[in-house]
């Protein structure tokens, strides 16, 4: 423990007492000037101050589960204060002590206050009647402190006078229940009683409390020392003391989790010890300020300490665990044990222990893990930096294993893997990277270009160095660094999962950068960034102190959801957020990425997922809303508001005209029809602007507009609408657009305006009127010849010549996106899913391919069942395994002689005839066929080989200009070892099954040639196979059987062909090959198809028993209800008519093969030869010919079968 | 400790990056890295076979010996069968006379017999590049000469022996887990981890890009049975740059995963365009070996059936 962390630090007057809530991160502190303060302590800021003591306080404590806070000071009284910001005040005052109140306390379960004074006593007051329930006395000096024992009816409590005692109350629950009747309060206790005074302090003692959970009491004293005392039913003793401090002891706790004692003095130090070997362990000093109080906190590992000057929160130890993700995996140190948790399946198991890892009052800070290796790097703070490499075990039964055993050790402040075989080790001291191999020897040195405070992980052949205001990307072949950026010292760094991307993690800012780290985008926190990891789809998610975010690549963040304690994230995978806690427990979080996926589309123009998104999901919210708006996709954020005001807003900044004029009726205020009317003009939509202009009686407007379109009726409508409003002007206005000179005339005369509605009768040429008007004046044409004659007015109207008034402008573009059109009406209906599976055809097409898919396995599988005939017989050694290689001692040096190819160790170790086809000895390989399986003819078999001997051998050239190396591709490639190597399987099991598959397909689909050819090919490849185990032999012995028996029958039924069509006549021979056909063993697909095929013959050639017979086999084979009629048919039909027309050489009743050559019957007993390779029968007189099914063997050939190495 | 440009250069050359190598600017012709540069340059071209612009970059009537040596190995890389003896006979002369006062550098020294080796093995004179290289040599590229001679003979013992040698004054160097690897790729141990690790890392290194790289893990994955792997690596090398090692391998892989009909369609492609390829010689001699050996059999005739 070599230093202690300081979470918060404030500066005050003294602080003589400290409390946390229990649940909230807040912190009160008692404070010389009178004042209390409340302190958000995690977020550094001042909450609330409570200032009606008079004179200093010096004790606070919170109440465990309401929002209450107890205070005591000088002014000898006890306050009870509501700390809820709505009602915050003090809720009472405990009047009674008679001198400084030092402590308060709040029971853990009864409505009860210990306090104790300078008056020497202890009281009990219950909260609820606000009574002093008890009066403890008996010190004989001030009483320092008192407080409740955390489970058990005791107080202890220490005093000025030397002694600590333990009281026993337990006889005060009862009378508690009575005085909370309101009965009268008690001056003097009867019911609680001294039940130890412990001696042993030379000096005043300050304070004193029990343990959590053992029977032990520890005090601080101004003798120096700290007291640690243990209790039985019936006494009280001391058990050790420590020494250390230098002056006035004033407080000193047991660490409520682990075993440590922590106390602090007036000799301006915070010390800790080991509370089992009583030893100090680390010392905090300041430099100038006193220490008064300590307090911890009931759950969390925190303390708070206060001194003259103020106060600081501190914890004792890192509380982040080392961990390190690995594939699906978590690697991570509890209590000084390597764990690994599966993501997937979520076993935790405990793997190896580093107890004797440096201190053991100190968790690891760091682990690294190589998943080759399997090997764990660890490094602890402890002895100035160490590091720690093992391996971890193998198999998780048994004892976990210690690091001792292997491990490696060394000095070192950083530690990490950089490669397969190769770690590097920081020591910041002498500001040197070492690059080590597994077996911890140093192949390299390196001193970083910064000064550097950690290393983190690079890339290939780099590290990141991080110092004080950099971070850099270090090449270690070059030793040069390759790109540097500005940064707060890193903390953390994370690479995403195809480590294209990585999260420069510091205490308040992320840097998220490319793995050159070219392009960088930076977030801000104000909060503690606590850890970080990626998504799939590259959205980086971290956590704060008190949130979980996330971060897009281009900087956007947003929260994701809040925290109650800091969590560290390992993982994010769908929406669930891997993390650990505090306590290094693995726990999962599970959150709507909704939000930031949605952003991430929209980032990436992916409107399919969007749209998918908008469908699927509940997006709302004003932050979405803005964002969208921000971003420039109004018309996206259009769907998701409902208030008419927004919806309004968002609509005319899209330009959607249809929506904007919804909302502007539903809202119907004039300056909304004005914003409307604007944006319809803007984009030429004049249908709109009049309705708008209509809407707020905008008529001038509205005119102007008629005018602009040319609609010339709804001008003199205008003109009506003026009329019946009495405004002349307007009137006038919409004559003149519409060209009426009648109507301008008659407004102007209305008006009384006679010398304009004369003069303008008068220019148009409208003599009567004029006449009319002058009589209506009074005048006669005699008045005005002193009138101008001005001529004929050429002003007209001009025509218009395009309707303009029903058709729209063209409008500006506004943005008619793909969500205009998918989000209409708002209505998502029919959108598919972003990658379109439902797409009908494709659909369908992939249906399709299921189902053959699936017929295929079935059709497999009971073919595999249906083989059950002759297993591989006759498995021998044909070739002895020759011995090993010879084992030379040569000197290095020219006079090297060549060694063994491998493809010659590959033939020793084979009698398989694929295998000396892979390594290239083919006339070896021939020999091996010849003889195991009689093969003579080996012409069709050369591309086979040359494409065997092809696929196991390739080419590489590591060096420039030298010839390439020949490399050798085996089958079992984790062996090494020369005597047991063999070559790789290019013809597989699968393979051949796949083409005997594809050839019964061509016979269902009567492509009978195609069929053939296939089967022998089938036949060809089965020789190539190399075979491993017994198992396999069986199965290629099914296949082989299987395909000649489809080769014979696909022969048979082209040889009734050819017959049918070469001599017409031949029926015999025609029905013969048909019911021969029948016998082939087939799979049930392809046999219905031969009876049905042979119903058919013996049908048309009128022989119906023999059709019937097929049909009742057909029948078994439960096929079509079609098929079963048609066989009930020809049944029907047999036994009206029993006879058969054409007499056939075909005994159905005795067991029998068919000679592959003739296509003849060999009857059970007669006699026959046999294929040596697919075992296919002949008649005796083929003996040493070739077989015609395969063309590949001599019939009847002794052949020893195909050997079984492996047995 | 070269500068941080020939540093690169020398990466790139080693990785197998050799297009990348003579795309880049050589240095001032004053700079001390000139010659260095002009080498790898030199040596980069004739490894793409393009020996004529390698030989163009040699200044005439150099009296560098490694230059002179580069001249000739580009020289005998395009000569034919019967022109390279006296080729040859040069560069013996060239390696015989650095024991004398020559011109050049200790390192300039080193790399003539790293040539002259190459030439050596190319022409088949096994024991006399082993020779030439020394058994006692401190450079590394004449180690990486050394072991592969070692390994295309068949002799991973001694390359391993070489290997472990070296790793005693060579530094964590690239090269020396470039012959690490190499010796992995042939012995196949530790189901040869050494190589993926090794090439995938420098996949993953930001500072260069090579198909050479990502072909050698695909055929580092077919030797680990991992062909689909394989095949994704080899379809992004190849659309990169297809060359002779990438088809070679891509036919492999055809093979392995039961395309017949398109490994041929590779193969006939691999033979028209890489005749010299020792693959294609390898697989012509094969097939001669097929048709000699039918000759131990006689076919019978079909059944004649009445």
């Amino acid at each position: 423990m070599s230093v202690m962390l300081t979470k918060f630090e404030s500066k005050s007057s003294r602080v003589k007492g400290l409390a946390f809530h229990p649940t909230q991160p807040l912190l009160a502190a008692a404070l010389h000037n009178g004042s209390v303060q409340l302190w958000n302590y995690r977020m550094g800021v001042l909450v609330d101050r409570f200032e009606e003591h008079e004179g200093p306080v010096r004790t606070v404590h919170f109440h465990p589960s309401r929002a209450l806070l107890a205070s005591g000071g000088d002014d000898y009284k006890i306050r009870v204060w509501d700390i809820r910001p709505t009602s915050r005040r003090c809720l009472f005052v405990l009047h009674g002590h008679i001198d400084y109140v030092r402590t308060v306390q709040f029971h853990h379960e009864m409505p009860w206050i210990l306090s104790c004074s300078d008056d020497q006593t202890i009281r009990i007051w219950n909260s609820t009647s606000r009574q002093c329930m008890a009066v403890l006395t008996g010190h004989t000096h001030y009483v320092m402190s008192a407080f409740f024992h955390p489970k058990d009816d005791l107080i202890v409590s220490a005093s000025m006078d030397q002694t600590v005692r333990v009281w026993d109350i337990s006889g005060l629950r009862k009378v508690g229940a009575s005085t909370a009747h309101g009965h009268n309060s008690f001056e003097f206790d009867t019911f609680s009683t001294v039940k130890y005074v412990l001696e042993g302090h030379d000096r005043g003692v300050n304070y004193a409390m029990f343990h959590p959970t053992l029977p032990l009491i520890i005090s601080a004293a101004d003798d120096r020392t700290i007291k640690i005392w243990r209790m039985s039913e019936t006494k009280a003793w001391e058990v050790d003391a420590c020494r250390g401090h230098f002056n006035n002891v004033s407080a000193a706790l047991f660490h409520p989790k682990a075993e440590l004692i922590v106390s602090c003095g007036e000799d301006k130090t915070i010390r800790v010890w080991d509370l089992t070997k009583r030893t100090a362990i680390q010392t905090f000093r300041r430099e100038h300020d006193r220490f008064w109080v300590l307090a911890s906190h009931p759950n969390l590992n925190l303390f708070a300490a206060g001194h003259d000057s103020g106060l600081i929160v501190f914890k004792l130890e890192r509380e982040r665990p080392a961990f390190a993700v690995s594939g699906d995996s978590l690697y991570y140190i509890r209590d000084k044990y390597v764990r690994s948790y599966d993501f997937n399946s979520g076993s935790d198991i405990g793997l190896l222990t580093l107890r004797k890892f440096g201190s053991p009052y100190m968790p690891p800070r760091t682990l690294s893990y190589n998943p080759m290796e399997r090997a764990v790097l660890a490094t602890i703070s402890s002895d100035n930096g160490l590091f720690e490499l093992t391996t971890l075990p193998q198999s998780t039964q048994g004892e976990v294993k210690d690091s001792t055993v292997d491990g490696k050790r060394g000095p070192g402040q950083a530690a990490i893997f950089v490669a397969r075989n190769r770690f590097a080790i920081l020591n910041k001291a002498s500001q040197l990277i070492e690059v080590r191999d597994l077996s911890n020897s140093v192949v390299r040195t390196i001193k970083p270009s910064v000064q550097t405070n950690e290393i983190f992980y690079g890339g290939t052949g780099c590290i990141i160095l991080s110092s004080t205001s950099t971070v850099v990307l270090f090449d270690l072949q070059q030793q040069k660094a390759l790109a540097e950026i500005n940064s707060p010292p890193v903390k953390y760094v994370v690479w995403n999962h195809d480590s294209s991307m990585v999260a420069l993690m510091s205490k308040h800012t992320i840097t998220v950068t490319n793995r050159t780290f070219g392009e960088h985008s930076l977030i801000h926190e104000t909060i503690r960034i606590k850890s970080g990891a990626w998504d799939d789809a590259g959205v980086f998610i971290y956590s704060t102190l008190n949130h979980v975010k996330y971060c897009l690549y281009q900087g956007d963040n947003g929260v994701i959801c809040t925290l109650d304690n800091p969590v560290y994230l390992t993982r994010v995978k769908g929406k669930t957020v891997y993390c650990l806690d505090r306590s290094a427990r693995p726990r999962t979080i599970t959150f709507d990425p909704t939000e930031y996926r949605f952003k991430l589309a929209l980032l990436k123009n992916n409107y399919e997922e969007m749209l998918y998104i908008i469908k699927t999901s509940t997006l709302i919210g004003q932050s979405i809303i803005g964002y969208l708006q921000k971003k420039g996709f109004p018309e996206i954020a259009l769907h998701f508001v409902s208030d008419t005001a927004t919806r309004f807003e968002l609509a005319i900044e899209c330009g959607n005209l249809e929506v904007a004029m919804e909302t502007a009726k539903e809202i119907d205020r004039p300056e909304t029809w004005e914003r409307l009317a604007q944006q319809a003009l803007r984009q030429g939509n004049h249908k709109v602007v009049e309705k708008a202009y209509q809407q707020t009686k905008n008529f001038d407007k509205l005119s102007f507009l008629y005018l602009a379109t040319g609609s010339k009726d709804k001008l003199s409508k205008m003109q009506k609408i003026a009329d019946a409003r009495g405004n002349p002007m307007s009137r006038f206005h919409n004559a003149l657009y519409a060209g009426d000179v009648e109507g301008r005339i008659s407004v102007l005369r209305d008006v009384g305006m006679y010398p304009l509605a004369y003069l303008t009768a008068k220019t148009n040429g409208l003599e009567d009127i004029a006449t009319e008007i002058l009589e209506d004046a009074g005048l006669t044409e005699a008045d005005v010849d002193d009138v101008p004659n001005f001529g004929r007015s050429a002003l007209g109207i001009p025509t218009v010549v395009t309707e303009t008034s029903d058709l729209v402008w063209p409008s500006l573009a506004s943005g008619e996106s793909f969500f205009d059109k998918a989000l209409a009406n708002g209505g998502l209906e029919g959108v598919s899913e972003p990658a379109g599976y439902t797409n009908g055809e494709a659909s369908g097409a992939l249906d399709a391919w299921a189902a053959e898919e699936e017929a295929e396995d079935v059709e497999a599988e009971e073919g595999e069942d249906g083989w059950d005939l002759d297993a591989g017989d006759g498995e021998e050694h044909a070739v002895e395994v020759n011995g090993a290689e010879p084992e030379e001692e040569e000197e290095l040096g020219a006079g090297a002689n060549p060694g063994i190819d491998e493809t010659e160790h590959w033939t020793r170790n084979s009698p398989l005839a694929a295998d000396h086809i892979a390594a290239g000895s083919f006339e070896s390989a021939m020999q091996l066929l010849n003889r195991q399986l009689g093969i003579v003819n080996f012409s069709p078999l050369k591309p086979l080989f040359l494409s065997a001997y092809r696929s196991a051998h390739i080419y590489l050239s590591p060096v420039a200009s030298l010839p390439p190396l020949k490399l050798h591709v085996r089958r079992n490639t984790a062996e090494s070892n020369l005597s047991r190597v063999l070559p790789v399987n290019v013809f597989t099991l699968e393979a051949a099954r796949k083409e005997l598959g594809d050839g019964s397909k061509f016979v269902s689909q009567a492509k009978l040639q195609e069929a053939k050819d296939a089967f022998a090919a089938v036949l060809r490849s089965l020789l190539l196979v190399a075979l491993s185990s017994d198992a396999e032999a069986k199965q290629w012995r099914d296949m082989v059987t299987s395909a000649r028996e489809y080769l014979i029958g696909v022969s048979i039924e082209l040889e009734r062909r050819r017959v049918v069509e070469a001599d017409p006549t031949n029926v015999q021979r025609s029905l013969e090959l048909a019911a021969y056909f029948t016998h082939c063993q087939l799979q049930p697909a392809q046999l219905q198809i031969a009876l049905r095929s042979a119903i058919n013959v013996f049908t048309k050639a009128n022989n119906p028993a023999g059709a019937a017979r097929f049909a009742r086999r057909l029948l078994e084979l439960k096929p079509d209800p079609k098929i079963v009629t048609m066989c009930r048919q020809r049944i029907a039909a047999a036994e009206r008519n029993p006879r058969n027309t054409v007499e056939i050489s075909y005994d159905e009743f005795t067991p029998f093969e068919i000679c592959a050559a003739t296509f003849t019957p060999i009857y059970k007993g007669q006699p026959s030869v046999q294929c040596p390779y697919t075992h296919a029968n002949y008649h005796p007189q083929f003996k040493g010919a070739l077989d015609p099914l395969t063309g590949l063997a001599e019939i009847g050939a002794a052949a020893s079968g195909v050997p079984a190495p492996w047995s | 400790m070269d500068s941080s440009e020939l540093y690169h250069t020398k990466q790139l050359f080693v990785l197998g990056a050799y297009k990348a190598v003579v795309a880049q600017p050589l240095p001032d012709a004053n700079s001390p890295d000139y010659t260095s540069a002009l080498l790898y340059q030199i040596r980069s071209y004739i490894a793409l076979d393009d020996t004529d612009t390698a030989l163009g970059l040699i200044p005439d009537g150099t009296e560098n010996v490694a230059l002179k040596a580069a001249s000739a190995l580009a020289r005998f890389v395009a000569a034919d069968e019967d022109d390279r003896e006296p080729i040859l006979e040069e560069l013996r002369d060239l390696s015989l006379a650095l024991d004398d006062d020559v011109e050049g550098t200790e390192r300039e020294k080193d790399l003539v017999r790293v040539l002259a080796g190459i030439a050596f093995s190319r022409a088949g004179e096994t024991e006399e590049a082993l020779e030439t290289l020394g058994s006692e040599t401190e450079d590394l590229e004449a180690v990486a000469v050394l072991v592969q001679i070692y390994l295309s003979i068949h002799r991973p013992d001694l390359a391993k022996k070489e290997f472990e040698r070296s790793k005693r004054w060579a530094e964590d160097d690239l090269l020396l887990q470039l012959i690490e690897s190499s010796i992995a790729l042939v012995t196949g141990v530790d189901n040869y981890n050494d190589p993926l690790s090794f090439y995938s890392e420098q996949i993953g290194n930001p500072s260069l890009s090579s198909t050479h790289l990502l072909t050698s893990r695909a055929v580092t994955r077919i030797l680990r049975g991992e062909v689909d792997a394989a095949k994704s690596d080899l379809e992004e090398s190849r659309r990169e740059h297809d060359d002779e090692e990438a088809l070679g391998a891509a036919l492999v892989v055809s093979g392995l995963s039961g395309f017949r009909a398109e490994q041929d369609e590779l193969w006939e492609k691999f033979v028209s365009t890489y005749s010299t390829h020792p693959l294609a010689a390898d697989v012509a001699e094969k097939a001669d070996l097929f048709d000699s050996a039918l000759a131990n059999y006689s076919v019978p005739a079909l059944p004649v059936v009445a």
